[in-house]
């Protein structure tokens, strides 16, 4: 067992009052009072509603909020001392609360949420985002339902999103991570997932908690870690997943957490991802996709301008990262009108490609690999958005089916490069 | 050892519910008999039982196991001669037992001379002694009990033609209370009995006396004013005597057939009992808290009936359906040990014959507030058979040794009024009395330890309740005071060791002593009070300053 002294005495007290659960609940928060009510509440319904019978707990990991989080979480506890609240319940429901140490972080969260359900010895858990205001309860059974009843390891969500929404996951890591590690999960970085005892414990022992800072992109580690551990994967629909604003200064430290992370997994990871080839989908239950047509607002303009900026003023950069061929395409199309401006596939794939294998070389600082990209994805995400404007839902799919494919076809390509920079 | 004279003396009884037929054959007929239970009152003292509660044993045509008595004035032929019921009271008397005997007043039989008098004609005086209608149409708002039998709670009489009314199977004619001569005539029976010297009355099925159009024909205020005129001349006329209501209602319905103190000294406490073994399966203590603060107070000569298993199914009416389908599944899963809304099986094959668990369920009937009822047979395990129709699966012979009949009877088997257990787990051979009486560790041996225990003081019977509220849930924890005296109760309805911490700082200075070893525990202080139980384990500390 991992060494849980991290967990705070208080905490321990509470989980041995707890004892033995069937299913857990995560909830990592951190200034969530705004909406983590009604989560916390629908999660309640959904485990009375899917698993009146079964021991369950809510474990809230907060990270110091101190606009009453914490307290909206345990308020929702079922038990004999609150008989007002017991909504006909069979048996006592926990929720319960901990502040981890050293601040806000996902990775710190999901391992204090892992060290309890192995201290508890739950069979199910499942992670939920504290700001999924459109969470249902039928959500709960959708990601618990495969652990504990049929047995899978890892099940990742699939959502109902805005068309435009999620251009991270639909243009870099999706593609990537199903063309590296052959494995076919649309939401690899994933805000709600359902695991195994068995996955859990094993990443708990195993993940390099000292070494990962603040644990930032944890859960797409965690994907990971099921895929290179040969657990069983499926993917569950959940629903319509809401879409949070992002600010344009947003887009390096999700870069880090996200890309960050893959880049730095393909390092210890070689020898399994580059063995691998094609791709094989997951058991996926309800709708694999599905997308929302409403119109949405987005700076074309900005994004095609910060590119070409990004391009010129980077372009030093550029050239220790990529290869001449690939940095003199960028500025080519870097000098391209806005109609005629195309970053395609072919050359996005490369792009990635060399990026990677640039991070994994330390050619440059690592974060100053993942900053650099960042312009880069902002035109690939212009030309998304303008191949995409007035397309359905299915064409949208198959552009994105085939971003995937080249991402597929051009793995090669990386494993070239990888192998001729060592 | 004479009765005590406390008139409150049901509050500290142990009660050992029996059937004369089922105990022991003294005749070798192969049914039970009094002289027959008799020879075994020194079994019962000497297992620690204070009263005894005797089923029907009325001359019937045992079409419902006597609950359908024909003559309220004499006994069944098969069980003896009302001699033989006088001399089994003394001899209980003298070995300090009470006997509380059944009485049905809600229904007789449909072979009761009455009611073959009130069917022959309309005109005879006796037709109005039950309830007739030239309709089924009337008191549709009440509930069909006997689901799995009964479509109806009317049932036609040819011989008459017309309907009479009945709550239970159709060849039970409910009687008409709103007569004055029914009520005049059930209790010139009640002294019947009384004069006799019977100590106590188990009054069944007691909602449903009398009959209103748009109700549920249950616990209405006639009904409670006609107890609360049984109860006035029983106090009148019988101080001292008890009457036991049966009326399986929900907590707050039950709280009236107390009235003011002046209607029943005593109500099973139906409700609790499946939330005892739902609490036991779920291991959590939160169906059995629940219940329990749900249950009112009640007046302070009244007092609540505990047990874990009767002679019925383990009645699932007073639950959800949640809470039903849940009870079902773990306890029943094979349709055959469903019976109407209830489970129709023994204490130990229902807890997987799992000693430690009937030694928790048995400390928690012994402990809670009320008056405990051990079923015969229970005090040593017996299973039962569920391919016996109806209940009877639960009313086999009682197991007394492993010889002959086990000891029930010199009858050859085949006349046995039932078969006995047999199967390898529960049958005579390895569950009887005398076998278990020469162990030392066996559960009869535990039984009359626990009830000595118990009856080692009046906290148990008499006492106040307070529940602690430990964060384990697992843990059920209560004190029982009376007066000076405080018991701390802490039981594990875990099957894994668990730890707790109890809120006692009020008993600050306090050293606890475990009662069953009389071992002194750590005193309390002014942190939380630990204790670990192991799988289902539970503890009574007395508390004592010193």
């Amino acid at each position: 067992m991992e060494d849980e002294t991290f967990l705070t005495d208080d905490f321990l007290r509470q989980l041995i009052n707890v004892g033995e659960v069937d299913i857990l609940v995560g909830l990592p928060t951190h200034n969530n009072a705004k909406t983590v009510g009604s989560v916390v509440q629908t999660i309640r319904s959904g485990i009375l509603r899917g698993f009146p019978r079964e021991r369950a707990v809510i474990i809230n990991a907060d990270g110091g909020s101190r606009d009453g989080t914490p307290e909206l979480v345990t308020g929702v506890s079922i038990d004999d001392m609150r008989p007002t609240t017991n909504l006909n319940a069979l048996r006592t429901l926990h929720s319960i609360s901990t502040t981890y140490a050293n601040g806000a972080g996902s990775g710190a969260a999901l391992r204090t949420i892992l060290a309890a359900a192995e201290l508890l010895r739950a069979k199910a858990c499942i992670v939920i985002s504290p700001e999924s205001a459109r969470i249902e309860p039928e959500w709960i059974s959708n990601l618990l339902r495969p652990i504990y009843r049929d047995g899978f390891d890892l099940v990742a969500p699939t959502y109902r999103r805005q068309k435009f929404d999620g251009l991270l996951m639909t243009n870099l890591l999706y593609p990537m991570v199903r063309a590296l590690y052959g494995v076919r999960i649309r939401e690899a970085y994933m805000p709600e997932f359902g695991f195994s005892n068995r996955l859990g414990s094993r990443f708990l022992a195993q993940n390099g908690w000292n070494e990962s800072g603040n644990g930032a992109g944890i859960e797409l580690r965690f994907t990971l870690a099921a895929i290179t551990g040969g657990c069983r994967i499926c993917q569950s629909f959940l629903g319509e997943k809401e879409h949070i604003e992002r600010r344009a200064a947003d887009l390096v430290p999700t870069l880090r957490q996200t890309v960050g992370v893959l880049f730095s997994k393909l390092e210890s990871d070689f020898s399994v991802w580059s063995t691998v080839s094609g791709s094989r989908p997951v058991p996926t239950i309800g709708s694999e996709h599905e997308l929302l047509l409403d119109p949405m607002r987005v700076n074309r303009k900005r994004l095609r301008e910060m590119f070409s900026t990004g391009v010129a003023e980077l372009e030093s950069v550029f050239r220790s990262i990529l290869s001449p061929s690939t940095v003199g395409e960028l500025q080519r199309i870097a000098r391209l009108g806005e109609e005629q401006f195309q970053y395609s596939a072919e050359l996005w794939v490369r792009t990635v490609y060399e990026f990677a294998a640039a991070y994994q070389k330390s050619v440059i600082s690592r974060d100053h690999i993942i900053q650099a990209l960042a312009p880069l994805f902002r035109g690939r995400v212009f030309t998304f958005l303008m191949e995409n404007r007035s397309a359905s839902a299915n064409e949208i799919e198959n552009n994105i089916e085939g971003l995937c494919l080249e991402f597929e076809r051009l793995k090669p390509y990386l494993v070239e490069i990888w192998k001729s920079r060592e | 050892m004479p009765l005590n004279t406390d008139v409150l003396w049901y509050k500290d009884a142990i009660i050992y519910q029996v059937h004369v037929r089922t105990f022991h054959d003294s005749n070798g007929d192969g049914i039970g008999d009094f002289p027959g239970l008799e020879q075994k009152l020194d079994y019962l003292q000497e297992l620690g039982i204070n009263a005894i509660w005797l089923m029907p044993f009325f001359p019937s045509p045992l079409r419902d196991d006597g609950y359908d008595i024909a003559d309220y004035h004499s006994v069944h032929p098969s069980y003896g001669t009302l001699e033989d019921f006088r001399k089994l009271l003394d001899a209980a008397h003298e070995r300090g037992i009470r006997v509380i005997i059944e009485m049905v007043l809600n229904h007789t039989s449909d072979q009761h001379p009455w009611f073959q008098e009130a069917r022959s004609s309309p005109d005879h005086p006796r037709r109005d002694w039950y309830v007739w209608s030239d309709t089924d149409e009337r008191y549709k708002g009440a509930r069909i009990i006997f689901l799995d039998t009964e479509a109806s709670n009317w049932a036609w009489d040819p011989i008459s033609k017309s309907f009479y009314w009945h709550r239970f199977f159709s060849h039970q004619p409910d009687l008409n209370w709103d007569n004055p001569a029914v009520r005049e005539q059930m209790w010139e029976v009640m002294k019947f009995w009384l004069d006799m010297g019977v100590d106590a009355f188990r009054l069944d099925a007691v909602p449903y006396l009398v009959e209103r159009e748009g109700t549920n024909c249950e616990n209405l205020p006639e009904t409670h004013t006609i107890l609360k005129d049984l109860r006035r001349k029983l106090d009148e006329q019988f101080a001292g005597r008890m009457l036991l209501a049966e009326a399986n209602q929900w907590p707050a319905d039950l709280r009236p057939y107390f009235g003011e103190g002046d209607e029943f000294h005593m109500a099973f406490h139906f409700p609790l009992m499946p939330r005892m073994f739902m609490g036991l399966k779920l291991e959590d203590r939160k169906p059995i808290t629940e219940i329990l603060q749900q249950t009112p107070e009640i007046p302070s000569s009244c007092q609540w009936s505990l047990f874990l298993r009767n002679h019925d199914e383990l009645t699932l009416e007073m639950v959800t359906d949640m809470e039903r389908d849940y009870m079902y599944d773990m306890y029943a899963a094979s349709k055959p040990m469903r019976l109407n809304l209830g489970i129709r099986r023994r204490l130990a094959p229902l807890l997987n014959n799992d000693r430690r668990r009937i030694e928790l369920m048995n400390g928690m009937l012994m402990s809670l507030p009320g008056t405990p009822i051990i079923y015969y047979g229970d005090e040593i395990g017996m299973g039962d058979n569920i391919n016996l129709g109806d209940r009877n699966g639960v009313r086999t012979p009682m197991q007394w040794s492993g010889g002959w009949n086990a000891g029930f009877s010199v009858a050859e088997p085949q006349h046995l009024y039932a078969p006995l257990i047999q199967d390898p787990v529960y049958g005579y051979p390895a569950v009887n009395v005398v076998s278990q009486k020469e162990s030392e560790h066996s559960l009869l041996r535990w039984m009359q330890r626990i009830i000595t225990v118990r009856k080692s003081t009046g906290v148990f019977g008499r006492g106040s309740i307070e529940f602690l509220y430990p964060a384990n849930h697992r843990i059920l924890a209560y004190l029982r005071r009376l007066g000076r005296e405080t018991v701390l109760v802490v039981n594990n309805l875990s099957g894994t060791a668990q730890a707790v911490e109890l809120d006692l700082r009020r008993y600050k200075g306090n050293i606890l002593i475990e009662m069953f070893g009389n071992n002194i525990f750590p005193r309390v202080g002014d942190l939380p009070y630990l204790l670990t139980l192991g799988p289902y384990q539970f503890y009574w500390f007395r508390l004592r300053r010193v």
